[in-house]
């Protein structure tokens, strides 16, 4: 932890020096990075994680100084693919592609790979070995948050867990959940419920009433996404079992932190991947390609564990505290080759 | 023929209520803690807000109108709700007001739409839908409403949601009955009695019936279009507030879920006591037996589909009844 600290603020003093500085060490085509053009594709915007994911990529980009052009598809597929071969026609260097479906972007991507155009996949599945897959893991999102609800509560407890098959990442999750239940047969699943029913929380706040009052033994949820635990959190407060009750997640934002902070929460613990910061790696993963170097075909941004007694002692109270008080939070130490420029923090 | 259609009269009329009652009765023997004070209270908690909508629904039903834009409504209260009071900083009564007046309002320019520029219905509130979709993002940049937010202007939002305005969503009377369901139940005994007791309330009927007899008649047919539209706006509102309260963040959410299970309250309800027309009490019990078959079937641990799924039937089969039977002795429109 100290030296991954000293290492950031090395990092981060490192990058308050004048851009124009690297201008010169970093390897072409940077040496002009004003001429690179590159492009983000995207097929999620709406909501607070896409919208730091874009921040970070808005921030690595300017950090290299490379020109950056932003395609929002508002989750149309055939836009989206329509938008990448506009990238391709504008002419730019290199591709992000963020979420998107497998069918619809594979061609595409093909295309501007054919195009001699770099390109890097957040998300999505291109299903293309000259294209990095960029990836927050979400199986160590979910044994993360279930490492710290063993250490809290030992390994028999009569479990509640929100799910919803067929969403991709929650599928990855439920995978780790099924190993640590095989793992540790003293964990008792008495009830799985969920649904993503808008507002999510609101909803599954109805189906946790139900299930608390139908299982009134239940000691830990595991909710492993942070509306679920949210809806989770209203259910146990208004049944008044918040002393009982000990809620594990996936994922953070401001209003997270605000009701893990709450007097006596339920909600211990949670285990997050900066968007920001995938953000960051996105861009710097395409740079490297850019710049031919070789960034590995799958790159994946480790998740931190934020625990509601770390919240507390740091008196973090958003999104920018935590990244300024927890190191490991606001950089992944991931597709930084020696010359390449980090945002300033 | 009185007396050959006595059983199908009593079928029609109080099938759905024993429809009702067989299901407690199954969920009590089958999922354990169903017949408790707690979970009847559970059950009214999770469709107050639902029912709210669907009696602002109802309204516009009166009038053979419709509103789709009840969800959009009800998501921008919450934002608006949350924004002036972590953003602006403002008390909690202002928050109710402006989210109060806001619904109002969205209503007004909804009826003004379509009684003065003949925008068929369906299309005036699909347009406002999507239109307060898009509105309730700007102010955030589409980001949720808390306390901490960064502003676009790179501030940090210190407002707090005020205790009182958490209670409205959270306070319980006799640490048993939610404040939300008090909302709910003298909202559903206002509408009942506006629509069935005073003479505004059967005009609308008429109107609904056949606008051109009423107009002949004598009715100011736009004002009372316009002043259901302006319920339905105010009752979303008041939806989306109690929703607010209950959440405490002012959540990015389209809330079309919420339009969805309101209007399939206010349809279940044509069918309650063989009305065969929109009716607040109806709409009350459509949205109860909604709230019921969902609680007990997630007590049984039944999956977010099969709830659908059920969902769906059990509006299938209210409509067959309503516009199948109800239409023989009834006056259901076609």
């Amino acid at each position: 932890m100290i030296s991954r600290r000293v290492f950031t603020s090395l990092l981060g003093a490192a990058a308050m020096l004048p851009t124009v500085g690297f201008a010169a060490d970093m390897p072409a085509p940077f040496d002009n990075a004003g001429d690179v053009k590159i492009a983000l594709v995207r097929y999620l915007s709406t909501g607070d994680f896409f919208q730091a994911y874009l921040s970070g990529v808005e921030k690595q980009a300017e950090a290299i100084g490379v020109d950056l052009r932003v395609f929002d598809s508002r989750q149309d597929a055939a836009l989206q693919a329509d938008m990448v071969d506009q990238a391709i026609a504008l002419g730019v260097d290199g591709i992000i592609i963020q979420h998107g479906l497998t069918e619809s972007m594979q061609a595409a991507a093909q295309r501007a790979v054919d195009a001699g155009i770099k390109v890097v996949a957040f998300d999505v599945n291109v299903e293309n070995d000259a294209i990095p897959q960029v990836e927050q893991s979400d199986r160590d999102l979910a044994r993360l948050a279930l490492e710290a609800a063993v250490e809290d509560n030992g390994t028999e407890w009569v479990a509640g867990y929100v799910y919803v098959p067929g969403i991709a990442p929650l599928d990855r999750r439920d995978e780790t959940w099924v190993e640590v239940k095989a793992a540790n047969p003293g964990i008792n699943e008495v009830a799985m419920f969920g649904t993503l029913d808008n507002p999510i929380a609101n909803s599954v706040a109805n189906q946790a009433r139900a299930v608390l009052s139908a299982n009134p033994n239940i000691t830990v949820m595991f909710a492993p996404y942070d509306e679920f635990a949210k809806g989770v959190k209203i259910a146990v407060d208004e049944a008044g079992m918040t002393d009982q009750v000990s809620i594990y997640s996936a994922d953070v934002s401001t209003a997270d932190i605000a009701a893990m902070r709450e007097p006596g929460s339920a909600w211990k613990a949670t285990a997050a991947t900066n968007p920001a910061v995938v953000g960051e790696v996105s861009v710097r993963t395409l740079a490297m390609l850019l710049a031919g170097e070789d960034p590995g075909h799958n790159v994946i941004v480790p998740p931190t564990l934020i625990t509601q007694s770390m919240l507390n002692e740091l008196d973090i109270s958003n999104m920018e505290e935590l990244g300024a008080k927890l190191p490991a939070f606001a950089h992944a130490d991931v597709a930084v080759p020696e010359w390449m420029p980090l945002p300033a923090r | 023929m009185q007396k050959s259609s006595t059983l199908l009269d009593l079928a029609i009329k109080y099938g759905f209520l024993a429809l009702m009652a067989g299901l407690i009765i199954f969920f009590g023997i089958t999922a354990e803690g169903f017949l408790s004070p707690f979970s009847a209270v559970f059950i009214l908690q999770s469709v107050a807000i639902t029912g709210i909508l669907a009696l602002g629904v109802t309204a516009t039903l009166v009038v053979d109108g419709f509103d789709l834009s009840i969800g959009a409504v009800a998501t921008s209260a919450l934002m608006l709700s949350a924004y002036v009071m972590v953003v602006w900083e403002m008390s909690a009564f202002w928050a109710v007001a402006l989210s109060l007046a806001m619904g109002a309002a969205v209503g007004a320019v909804n009826g003004m739409m379509i009684v003065k520029f003949k925008v068929p219905d369906l299309l005036a509130t699909l347009g406002m839908m999507f239109l307060l979709l898009g509105a309730q993002r700007i102010p955030t940049e589409g980001r949720s409403v808390s306390t901490g937010m960064a502003l676009p202007d790179g501030t940090i939002a210190n407002g707090t949601f005020s205790d009182t305005f958490l209670m409205l969503g959270r306070y319980r009377i006799a640490d048993l009955v939610p404040l939300s369901v008090v909302f709910l139940i003298a909202a559903a005994i206002l509408i009942w009695a506006f629509l069935e007791l005073t003479r505004h309330g059967r005009l609308m009927y008429a109107i609904g019936s056949n606008a051109q007899a009423a107009s002949l008649a004598g009715t100011n047919v736009n004002r009372y279009k316009i002043l259901a539209y302006m319920i339905s706006g105010t009752m979303a509102s008041l939806g989306g507030i109690l929703l607010s309260a209950r959440l405490g963040r002012g959540d990015v959410a389209s809330g079309n879920n919420l339009l969805l299970d309101a209007v399939a309250a206010a349809l279940i309800g044509f069918a309650v006591l063989g009305a065969g027309k929109p009716n607040a009490f109806g709409t009350a019990i459509g949205a109860l037996f909604v709230g019921i078959l969902l609680q007990g079937l997630t007590m049984l641990n039944a999956p977010y589909y099969t709830q659908d799924f059920i969902k769906g039937a059990v509006l299938v089969v209210a409509l067959v009844f309503t516009f199948a039977l109800s239409g023989r002795t009834g006056r259901a429109k076609a």
